[in-house]
């Protein structure tokens, strides 16, 4: 089941191929005050109202995808955990980096179509990472590697958009560096954890302006996904709605800048598209991690 | 004014002197479906209540606060945003630190009375951090350096309970599980309204362990000044009514925290706030300061 939220007042849809089906009647017995916390709930009961969502997706209201806005299936969950460096990035790592995490502000979500707008801090670049969200389930404290996909819902395409070279040198700076207003694109859907039959088997791809930059699979990971659960369960209580980002093989990182079109998709979760802004028209080279290392290693060769 | 939650059921109360008066008949119109959204919203729309609450406080009646179970006042604020090292040290420092902040963990809020549990994860120590905590009074985003006081509701104790690990892995980027574990986050027991607090930027910070005075500096020390902080974190993330901000610590008066320790906090008259640590492994530290410590290395 694909989960959407649609339009100004956030109804709940499915995804049916290029269409959404109105499924916002099976959310009507919820009290809740925003759209996150509808979700919450949703999630946190799915048992009761799957049932109802698929009747209701069967025979329900069909709009074409393209007629409506699709905002972000989890507009402002109360944890949004990051994993740093989790991947070991094409084979270039001998072995996993330590375990790492930050917090990202989830003022920083945005949804598909929405727009990535680069802020006037004195940064040397602003790049993508294209990440595989995980959505909680259930509530999750200090639990064990071998409990971790009982407390996962679902899954979806998450973009860590970063900000470098800014803050205390030596020291942490991810607040400065991930927690920007419109840095935390994600969806368009919530893609249930039935319909993935192998979360570490998933290729992500990102372009920028039609250019693939990011092409790598989650097969990758450094901390695989139970792992990853159970240290963060270790540290922070996780709820239902909350999200975790797995981290990105940073090989195909690259810049991002005014004008820019971002795509990227996990599997057959669907496209994410943003767009990007910058007022003070920054450019940088347009070449990923990899490509720059394959440059200078060539500059120093001499050839 | 000085809003407490009690009970099991997260009960509004005004506290005055040593008695809590029940003040959860002003809230009963806020539809919500949590504590914390109950204090959002009454924050948010906080003059439409203030009459009410303030006839409750000359005439309700009174319960003293050791008979009820004071709660952390915010219990889950969306965002809960720690400044970094943002103190000059008493004089230690030639200039401030470049602003650095971390969003801690909502799950790491507790309130007087509640027992921080120490984890099982290596650590070469653990300590307290006495800040003054800002409750945010409407939405911020990208305010004035000369308009940050509009956005302030109040003030409270906060102690950002921190573990220092890893220091030998070369890890630096561990703000996650130097700051956001369970419990972490003691709060209150009251929210200070800010109309009680003249000047925030001369207020004493005092924090004991054992009964032993620890943590004492004003924040006058600050490095960056409550406006800057604010401008700063808000040009970077969007704040709401019933968010924290916390002002970051002296460092020279922190020391370690273990098993069985009773640890105590008091901004100027904000009231204590008491916790008690569990360490389940029973780890110990020397007793002492950054700045004992610093002072016994250089003798030596």
């Amino acid at each position: 089941m694909k989960l959407v939220l649609f339009d100004e007042n956030f109804k709940l849809g499915l995804i049916k191929g290029s269409d959404v089906v109105d499924v916002s009647q099976a959310t009507q017995g919820l009290r809740y005050f925003s759209p996150q916390e509808m979700m919450n709930l949703l999630i946190e009961n799915f048992d009761k109202y799957r049932g109802h969502i698929e009747d209701l997706g069967a025979k329900g209201n069909t709009l074409p995808l393209s007629q409506v806005r699709l905002r972000s299936p989890l507009p402002e969950p109360i944890h949004i955990v990051c994993m740093a460096g989790n991947y070991m990035e094409s084979g270039t790592l001998s072995e996993p980096g330590p375990i790492s995490a930050f917090n990202k502000s989830s003022s920083s979500v945005i949804g598909n179509g929405d727009t990535v707008v680069l802020p006037d801090a004195p940064a040397t670049v602003f790049e993508h990472e294209a990440e595989l969200g995980i959505v909680i389930g259930k509530r999750a404290t200090a639990i064990t590697a071998d409990q971790a996909y009982d407390h996962i819902f679902g899954y979806l395409n998450f973009i860590d958009v970063s900000c470098r070279g800014i803050g205390r040198p030596g020291a942490d700076n991810f607040f400065i560096g991930k927690s920007w207003h419109t840095f935390g694109p994600m969806g368009p859907a919530l893609v249930t954890a039935d319909e993935v039959v192998n979360p570490q088997g998933l290729p992500v791809r990102l372009s920028v302006q039609g250019e693939l930059r990011q092409d790598y699979n989650t097969s990758d990971m450094a901390h695989k996904i139970p792992e990853m659960l159970e240290w963060i369960t270790s540290v922070t209580t996780l709820e239902p709605g909350d999200v975790i980002a797995c981290g990105t093989n940073h090989r195909g990182l690259g810049p991002l800048q005014d004008g820019d079109k971002v795509e990227m998709e996990i599997g057959n979760f669907g496209q994410l598209t943003v767009h990007v802004t910058d007022a003070q028209k920054r450019v940088w080279p347009r070449e990923t991690h990899a490509q720059r290392e394959a440059r200078e290693a060539g500059t120093t060769s001499g050839s | 004014m000085r809003l407490v939650l009690f009970g099991e059921d997260y009960r509004l109360g005004i506290l005055k002197g040593d008695a809590v008066i029940d003040a959860s008949s002003v809230t009963d119109g806020i539809q919500r479906n949590t504590p914390q959204q109950m204090m959002s919203t009454l924050i948010a729309n906080f003059s439409q209540y203030r009459p009410q609450l303030e006839h409750l406080l000359n005439s309700g009646e009174q319960i003293p606060s050791n008979q009820v179970r004071l709660r952390a006042p915010i219990p889950k604020p969306p965002r809960l945003v720690c400044m970094a090292g943002n103190y000059m040290e008493n004089g230690t420092l030639a200039q401030p630190n470049p602003l650095s902040a971390f969003n801690k963990s909502s799950s790491s809020i507790i309130g007087d009375g509640d027992g921080i549990t120490i984890p099982t994860a290596d650590a070469r120590v653990f300590e307290h951090e006495a800040e003054l905590g800002i409750v945010i009074g409407k939405k911020a985003e990208r305010i004035q350096e000369e308009n940050a006081y509009d956005y302030i509701f109040g003030y409270c104790n906060f102690v950002d309970v921190s573990h220092r690990g890893r220091s030998d892995d070369g890890l630096r980027h561990n703000f996650f599980d130097g700051k956001s574990f369970d419990t972490f986050g003691p709060m209150g027991p009251a929210i200070v309204t800010a109309d009680e607090v003249p000047d925030p930027q001369n207020l004493s910070v005092r924090l004991w362990v054992q009964g032993d005075l620890r943590q004492d500096y004003n924040t006058n020390d600050m490095g960056h000044t409550i406006k800057s902080t604010l401008a700063w974190i808000t040009w970077i993330t969007t704040l709401q009514p019933g968010d924290i901000v916390a002002c970051g610590t002296n460092h020279r008066g922190l020391g370690p925290l273990q098993d069985g320790d009773k640890m105590e906090i008091e901004i100027e008259d904000f009231g204590r706030l008491t916790n008690q640590v569990t360490d389940s492994k029973r780890r110990s530290w020397p007793r002492e300061t950054h700045a004992q410590q610093e002072a016994r290395e250089s003798r030596a």
